[in-house]
């Protein structure tokens, strides 16, 4: 090994008496190696620094050397000192792998379901942890606290350093949400139940509230179904004051809709006449490479773009996108669409709305829809019988009573 | 007591080592296959059945075959190969 840091070289001699050189090489101190007879001379290995000493001693003896290989890092460097280049990129290559490596690229959120990814990072991009910083500086202990702290309903973290990226895995407490939702309750107290629409009431469940209609009973947009004051009356049977509830109850009402649609029977359509122009760039900032170009002479067209950022894992986006335009060409037509086409397309339509409508829990009753066809349209009219929940909240009217025992709605009076 | 004795009789006396002193050469053999020579002042001849060193008090003839030398300093040399004799004889006769 260090001969080879030293280079050394083979040579061959020969001559008079190459064996007096070989003598005259050792006295002088030069390491002789592998010393093989050859033909009339020898072949030797020899360091390098010793092969700039025996050129005089070549001389004396009237010997003849060749150089016949040579070996070791000094004849490599000198080989390769034409590829200066390719050596430096491979340094630069492992300089850059380790500077890269000092860095956090990627923060991965696991197991979180309330609150996403992007507001954790906020929140650890306020507390200096952020993609591209110092993975000295990454203090896990820290991290897990600060979560901790900040978050009540996280319930278990951790926080782990995987190669270059930073693991933090979250357990959620699941019994936190209705907790919350009682909470949100109670910060809206007291609300009536309204009428969203007009109707009939068909079923009545009461929760809590004071229902205000019965089955049967026809109502109008706004009137009060269920109340959220509830009276409180003395022994008397007065009314000494009221308490206040969040009205709930559900309420089913038939109610009618009314069904319009039309549509034209010429429509004008887009017809692209096949000739289009089409840009691929990269884009950094302000600065755009592009191949190719969108601009053009056509007298209607529409631009198409696609566009991506490049990323590295997943939430640190490198300054640079790359994407691509296309502009078509196309000229208005005029389309005459047939009586059927129209027909069915109402058709499809009205039922696409009869989906949309059960989807939301709506019952259908019936319907008179009916489609007519005019010279230059076709129209789809009637109505739609429901039976639908028409409740909707409604702040709830707070009634003074005008009586000094408030305090003590309960009292008794002698 | 001829100058030889009396030489050796005073190296003995002094209790110096004797390659030291009488600057003779020092071989080492192990098994058959292997040579150290100290001591010595060159090598005259070098093929592969045949190796003739010179030392201070006549020559040293390594005879065998495949004979080679592994290194070759001031001090020792090494030689390798199977060895079939060694034999010392008065270099100054035969040069």
């Amino acid at each position: 090994m260090i001969r080879y840091m030293k280079g050394y070289v083979k040579i061959r001699t020969e001559g008079f008496s190459p064996e007096r050189f070989i003598n005259m090489c050792s006295l002088n101190g030069i390491y002789i190696w592998g010393l093989v007879p050859s033909r009339n001379g020898y072949e030797m290995y020899l360091e390098l620094r010793g092969l700039k000493k025996i050129r005089p001693l070549a001389k004396k003896t009237h010997s003849r050397i060749v150089i016949s290989e040579r070996k070791g890092l000094p004849f490599f460097i000198y080989r390769q000192r034409r590829r200066k280049l390719f050596y430096a990129g491979i340094l630069m290559c492992a300089v850059l792998l380790k500077v890269y490596s000092l860095f956090i690229w990627d923060i991965h959120f696991e197991g979180n379901v309330k609150w996403p990814d992007e507001t954790l990072a906020e929140f650890l991009r306020g507390e200096d942890v952020a993609p591209l910083m110092l993975k000295d500086r990454v203090d896990c202990q820290g991290i897990v606290k600060n979560i901790r702290k900040e978050y009540n309903d996280i319930v278990w973290v951790s926080a782990s350093l995987e190669g270059n990226r930073l693991n933090i895995r979250v357990k959620e407490n699941d019994d936190s949400y209705p907790e919350e939702a009682a909470e949100n309750a109670e910060a809206v107290k007291a609300a009536d139940l309204v009428a969203s629409s007009d109707g009939v009431v068909t079923d009545i469940v009461t929760r809590s509230g004071v229902p205000q209609v019965h089955e049967g009973d026809a109502v109008e947009k706004g009137d009060i179904l269920v109340r959220g004051s509830i009276e409180v009356k003395n022994d008397a049977g007065e009314t000494v004051g009221y308490q206040y509830c969040r009205a709930d109850a559900d309420v089913y009402a038939d109610t009618e809709l009314t069904y319009e649609a039309a549509h034209s029977l010429t429509d004008v359509g887009k017809v692209y006449d096949g000739k289009e122009k089409q840009m691929f760039y990269i884009r950094a900032g302000k600065i755009r490479i592009s191949a190719g170009s969108t601009e053009n002479t056509y007298p209607h067209w529409d631009m198409t773009g696609k566009e991506r950022t490049l990323k590295l894992g997943e939430n640190v986006y490198l300054p640079l996108c790359f994407g691509t335009r296309k502009v078509r060409s196309f000229s208005y037509r005029e389309v005459r669409v047939s009586a059927e086409e129209a027909r069915k397309s109402l058709s499809e339509e009205f039922q696409r709305f009869c989906t949309d409508l059960e989807e939301k829990g709506i019952q259908i009753r019936g319907n008179n829809v009916k489609i007519n066809l005019s010279a230059d349209s076709a129209k789809a009219q009637g109505t739609i019988w429901l039976n639908e929940p028409i409740t909707e909240e409604a702040d709830t009217e707070i009634i003074t009573v005008e009586r000094e025992e408030t305090d003590e709605p309960v009292g008794t009076d002698d | 007591m001829d100058r030889e004795q009396i030489r050796d009789s005073l190296v003995e006396a002094s209790g110096m080592p004797k390659d030291v002193l009488l600057k003779a050469a020092v071989i080492t053999v192990t098994g058959n296959f292997e040579i150290c020579i100290g001591n010595y002042r060159g090598i005259t001849e070098y093929t592969d059945s045949l190796v003739r060193v010179q030392a201070r008090n006549g020559q040293i003839r390594v005879e065998g075959s495949r004979l080679t030398v592994r290194y070759y300093t001031t001090d020792e040399m090494k030689i390798t190969g199977k060895v079939e004799a060694i034999r010392f004889e008065n270099g100054r006769d035969e040069l």
